[in-house]
């Protein structure tokens, strides 16, 4: 029990005390007995204030505080802080908010509000006075990082968590690197080839030996927590014998007699079952579809020095400090028939137009025939009012007009029709679209609930829409190629990886950000980041820009090589707990494990993996599972303080203090606002002018500058000329 | 249903238009266009009528008439798409649409076409007068007549079927339905706007300064016109005329002046594309107001008997001008302009019933 605490009750500069009767609470608390300090003050967040409080608590030896103010969203580490430099320990103070919970909802009724203040105010004694010294838990960090997935997300970063000395596992489910840019060919707004930027940042990789990259591999199995992850990979053979030299195994390739579909190409053409994706793709070591090869028993006896069926997977464990998911996206593939997709020749996605121009050099042919004209359909598979897909991809606008401008200047003479809804060729982007208009490609919008409609007729397709910048006039376009602007979607095996870490998906089902602006890499499990398009849809700045974000994270993590976690987890009383797993089922965050304890089995908590949520204590039939600040005796003491009998004269004509009628009464102002308002007679003022010229300390005149301007008794009048101070003037209509 | 055409555009670029593509269909300029209105919204609209090549709106919209070429869309176009250029190189398709004959397209698209018509007049001028034997008093005297046939068989064959053409593609195809009575109310609206070029004087940059040229422009050409055809200028007696004459030539070259050079200096919005029926139109105009007044000058100053070749210049020029410029260059536009606002009015009046 804390006999000597002292309680600081606040203004807020008239935000509480205009409803909440503060100097009277602040006498009535300072008649209990094991209550030493009791102040009203104008602000408790100033640094005037704050340095007073570790002057009490030294001066009084208090051993703990209340502060009662605002939420503890804003202050509570503040005052955790002012108790730490007083000696005091922080977790020896508690934040009682009388301003969100009090004086701003019930400011039309002050004496209510002011008994609920005192009520918890109350409750917020009893539960510091039963309050625990606690020590930050402190987590070593091992330097090293996992990150999943080879886009242009992961290798990224890999490069950056490697130049600054971390060992780093980068993790590509796929044989080779690249992720879908090695699918593009230009790419907007670098007019850089695709495939030349993997290569760039493959080479860049190997020139670091603490990079292992593993290609063909997924994650198997994950445990442990920020700072040791334990991870198992399994990795998928490539079923060559990598030391035979290039020119062998590229004669074997040739002569390789079977072709199947080529999923890199989109099924636009077949490949080799011994391939590579193209032919610069890394690593440079070709592939073999060992299922489709054990056909042919006489070619793999023929080649047995370089082929090697019977390699077998291997199942790999790494350990890791923190961990970067850069998975990327899915392209939405529509359902056959949507937009005549399948159903209907020469309609085609756009992701599959880029294989095509990219195996189409000089003349863009299709099915036999070239192509003079493309009509393309916009947001196909996105910004769904009723289906699924909600979201707007972002780039893809920018992608289709970025690829008629390619078709004009690689194919010349092409016709291209632009169907959309919106443009959103956002930043720098717009240029294209300009470019594009100039150069002749034709734009109609439609609206979702009056889709185009395309058919077939002779050897042309034929868009019919309702065009809304033509008075939705029926237009009908005659066109050789419809291609589908379809967007980016969640992995599909996305729901594999947010459940191996615990990382949650949204509506959208791409992984979930804290906070999408102020913690947009970090997600709920620490240790745990994310980056580039698994995020939601981004294009390739915004990837990166992502992925360095949570690069620096992680590097700043692991140079400190530990970490400092809040101590209010869960801890268990191993008498009591009989470990009947009741409470490792309902723990989210999987911070929940059988241990042994003297012979005993019981709950172990990992107190890196804790959040300290709470879940688990109500399902435990024992009550053995407490949680630090929140235990059973806290709480009570609460509930008990709350509801204590308690006597609060009402303050006089209390309820009538709107800002206009203060305005009014004037004389009534303290003496301090007289010779303030003394000062501001003939002119705008700073602060530090009417301080000096009042020889007020110019701490008190803030604080009384504040208030009248709030009753707008003073209006702010611009700024002085180097913008560090505001003006203010009486303001004419308070009189 | 209508078929989109990309095509088009080639077509239209032969008549001015290059830049329209870069449309995107903002709105910016017929929000500030100060003679389009709800009813009559231009000229996006038709922006888009010909970025889509869909021919069969165009022909049917008087809008294009409508503009007075302020120029104040082009300024306020964010893309420098010149929506007021495309609806002055509309006017010329146009043109060439309604003329039956289908020369107006030729003379538009092709300059050395007309350049050789212009040198075929030419010599059929020198031709005739050496019929004569260069005399000048059987020489001016067939002018005269020339000038009154062609004024009406340009009315008759040209112009005429070309105003029926119109009213076809405008009121008859889109199947407007106006009561005769209607065309007769509507007949002063024709007269107003054939005269007094109203419409510009709505613009909200209102130029009253060119709005005034034009006008005097349009009332001193039409009674030179008279003045040389019915008053027989170059053979008159009466004092009266031959001043009259003097001041007619004298405020058609002063006008035309001031146009050439604003053409030249580029100074409006309207005058920053020039074609060449732009250039003829004007040049012509000023010539022809020049030679008449030397011309009857050097008739009262009794030198023109040493000078012929002043009348064969001022002949040629008016064959030029009554051949080819008339009926199928620019001036057909204050015709045409004239008759869409009967139309359009006619068009008003229908739908009101
Ligand atoms: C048609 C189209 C054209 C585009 N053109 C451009 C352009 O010109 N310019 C531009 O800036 N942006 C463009 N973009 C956007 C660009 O493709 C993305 O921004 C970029 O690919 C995102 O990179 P990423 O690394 O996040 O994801 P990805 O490229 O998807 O890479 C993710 C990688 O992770 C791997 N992976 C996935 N799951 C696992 C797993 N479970 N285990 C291990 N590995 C896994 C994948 O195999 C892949 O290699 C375009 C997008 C589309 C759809
Ligand atoms: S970026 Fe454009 S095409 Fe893609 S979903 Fe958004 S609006 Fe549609
Ligand atoms: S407090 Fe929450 S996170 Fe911690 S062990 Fe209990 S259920 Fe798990
Ligand atoms: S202002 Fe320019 S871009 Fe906008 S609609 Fe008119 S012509 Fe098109
Ligand atoms: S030039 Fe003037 S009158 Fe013609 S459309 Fe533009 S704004 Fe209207």
């Amino acid at each position: 029990m804390k006999e000597r605490i002292g309680v600081y009750i606040c203004h807020c500069g008239g935000n509480i005390s205009d409803y909440v009767d503060v100097e009277e609470l602040s006498k009535m608390f300072y008649k209990e007995d094991n209550i030493v300090v009791s102040k009203n003050v104008m602000f408790v967040c100033a640094d005037s204030s704050q340095k007073a409080m570790i002057a009490d608590i030294q001066e009084y030896k208090l051993d703990a505080i209340v502060v009662c103010s605002c939420s503890p969203k804003l202050h509570l580490h503040t005052f955790r802080n002012v108790a730490a430099c007083a000696g005091l320990n922080p977790f020896n103070y508690v934040q009682v908010n009388i301003r969100e919970q009090c004086s701003w909802p019930h400011s039309d009724h002050p004496h209510e509000a002011t008994v609920k203040a005192a009520g918890l105010i109350r409750a917020g004694i009893n539960r510091v006075s039963h309050s625990e010294s606690l020590e930050n838990i402190e987590i070593e960090v091992k330097k090293s990082a996992l990150i999943i997935g080879a886009g242009v997300a992961g290798m990224k970063a890999a490069i950056e968590l490697a130049r600054s000395g971390n060992e780093v596992f980068l993790v590509e489910k796929d044989y080779f690197v690249g992720g879908h840019i090695a699918q593009k060919g230009q790419l907007f707004m670098s007019d850089q080839e695709g495939k030349d930027v993997i290569t760039s940042l493959y080479h860049e990789i190997k020139k670091y030996p603490n990079i292992t990259l593993f290609t063909g591999s997924t994650i198997e199995k994950v445990s442990g927590s920020l700072g040791s992850f334990h991870i198992e990979l399994k990795v998928k053979p490539r079923y060559i014998n990598p030391r035979v030299d290039k020119q062998t195994v590229k004669s074997v390739m040739d002569e390789c007699p079977i072709e199947i579909d080529d999923p890199f190409n989109l099924g636009l053409v077949k490949r080799k079952v011994i391939y590579k994706n193209y032919p610069e793709a890394l690593p440079d070591l070709p592939v073999v579809d060992a299922e489709a090869l054990k056909v042919f028993p006489d070619f793999v006896a023929k080649y047995k020095s370089v082929l090697n069926l019977t390699e077998e997977e291997q199942i790999i464990s790494l350990m890791a400090g923190s961990v970067l998911v850069t998975t990327g996206y899915d392209d939405y593939l529509p359902k056959e028939g949507e937009f005549g997709y399948k159903t209907l020749e020469n309609v085609i996605t756009l992701p599959e137009l880029n294989r095509l121009m990219e195996l189409n050099p000089n003349k863009l042919v299709y099915g036999g025939k070239e192509i003079k004209s493309i009509a393309f359909i916009y947001c196909v598979g996105s910004r769904q009012s009723k289906g699924e897909n909600r979201f707007c991809s972002r780039q893809c606008c920018t992608s289709a007009i970025y690829t008629s401008l390619q078709l004009k200047k690689k194919y010349k003479d092409i016709q291209a029709y632009h169907i959309y809804r919106d443009i959103r060729t956002y930043g720098k982007q717009e240029v294209l679209y300009e470019q594009s208009s100039k150069q002749g490609d034709l734009y109609f919008k439609y609206e979702e609930k009056e889709m185009p409609v395309i058919e077939r007729e002779g050897k042309s397709l034929i868009v019919k829409i309702k065009d809304y910048l033509t008075a939705r006039k029926q237009l009908e376009i005659e066109t050789d190629m419809v291609v589908l602007v379809t967007g980016m979607m969640p992995r599909k095996d996305a729901l594999q990886i947010s459940e191996l870490f615990k990382i949650p998906v949204g509506s959208d089902r791409f992984f979930n950000e804290i906070h999408p602006k102020l913690k947009p890499v970090e997600t709920v499990i620490k240790g745990v980041y994310i980056a580039g398009a698994c995020q939601g849809p981004k294009n390739i700045t915004e990837s990166v820009q992502s992925s360095l974000a949570a690069t620096s994270k992680i590097i700043a993590l692991l140079k400190k090589g530990s970490f400092s976690a809040d101590p209010i987890i869960a801890r268990i009383d191993m008498d009591a707990c009989s470990w009947c797993d009741k409470c490792a089922e309902v723990c989210d965050y999987s911070a929940l494990k059988m241990i042994e304890m003297n012979g005993k089995m019981v709950a172990g908590v990992n107190k890196a993996m804790c959040a300290g949520c709470g879940i688990c204590a109500p399902v435990c039939p024992e009550n053995a599972i407490e949680i630090a600040q929140y235990t059973d005796k806290e709480i009570e003491a609460m509930i008990d303080g709350f509801l204590a009998k308690l006597e609060i004269n009402e303050k006089e004509g209390g309820s009538d203090s709107t800002p206009k009628e203060s305005a009014i009464r004037m004389e009534e102002y303290p003496q301090v606002w007289k010779e303030i308002l003394a000062v501001m007679k003939d002119g705008k003022y700073t602060i530090p002018q009417i301080a000096e010229n009042s020889k007020l300390n110019s701490e008190l005149v803030t604080y009384h500058l504040m208030t009248m301007n709030k009753y707008g008794i003073v209006v702010p009048d611009g700024m002085d000329d180097k913008e560090m101070y505001y003006y203010y003037k009486e303001n004419e209509d308070s009189h | 249903m209508s078929k989109v055409n990309p095509k088009f555009a080639i077509e239209l670029s032969k008549y001015g238009s290059n830049d329209f593509h870069a449309c995107f269909n903002c709105g910016n300029c017929t929000a500030t266009c100060s003679l389009s209105n709800a009813e009559d919204s231009f000229p996006r609209e038709l922006i888009r009528y010909a970025t889509l090549g869909l021919e069969n709106e165009l022909k049917a919209s008087l809008k294009p008439w409508e503009c007075y070429y302020c120029g104040d869309c082009s300024i306020q176009c964010p893309r420098q798409a010149e929506p007021g250029e495309l609806m002055m190189s509309l006017r010329r398709w146009l043109t060439s649409k309604y003329d039956w004959t289908g020369l107006s397209g030729v003379f538009y698209r092709s300059l050395s076409v007309t350049i050789l018509a212009f040198v075929l007049i030419f010599a059929a001028v020198l031709i005739l007068a050496d019929s004569f034997a260069w005399n000048l008093q059987n020489m001016m005297h067939v002018g005269h007549l020339f000038e009154m046939t062609v004024i009406f068989m340009v009315l008759l064959v040209i112009f005429i079927p070309n105003l029926l053409r119109m009213w076809y593609f405008t009121i008859l195809k889109p199947n407007v339905k106006a009561h005769p009575k209607i065309y007769f109310i509507a007949l002063s609206d024709l007269f107003v706007h054939m005269f007094t070029q109203k419409r510009m004087k709505d613009c909200e940059t209102k130029d009253n300064f060119r709005w005034l040229e034009h006008f005097i422009l349009v009332i001193a050409y039409l009674s030179l016109l008279f003045t040389t055809v019915f008053l027989n200028w170059f053979n008159t007696e009466s004092l009266f005329v031959v001043i009259l004459g003097y001041v007619e030539s004298f405020f058609i070259f002063i006008i035309t002046i001031d146009f050439v050079s604003s053409r030249i200096n580029k100074n409006k919005a309207l005058n920053k594309f020039s074609q060449l029926s732009d250039w003829l139109f004007v040049i012509w105009l000023m010539i022809m107001g020049l030679t008449a007044f030397f011309v009857r000058l050097f008739i009262d100053t009794g030198i023109i008997e040493n000078n012929k070749w002043v009348y064969i210049i001022h002949f040629t020029i008016l064959a030029q001008w009554a051949l080819i410029i008339v009926p199928f260059g620019k001036w057909t536009h204050f015709l045409y302009r004239s008759f869409a606002m009967y139309f359009s009015k006619i068009k008003s009046l229908a739908i009101a019933q």
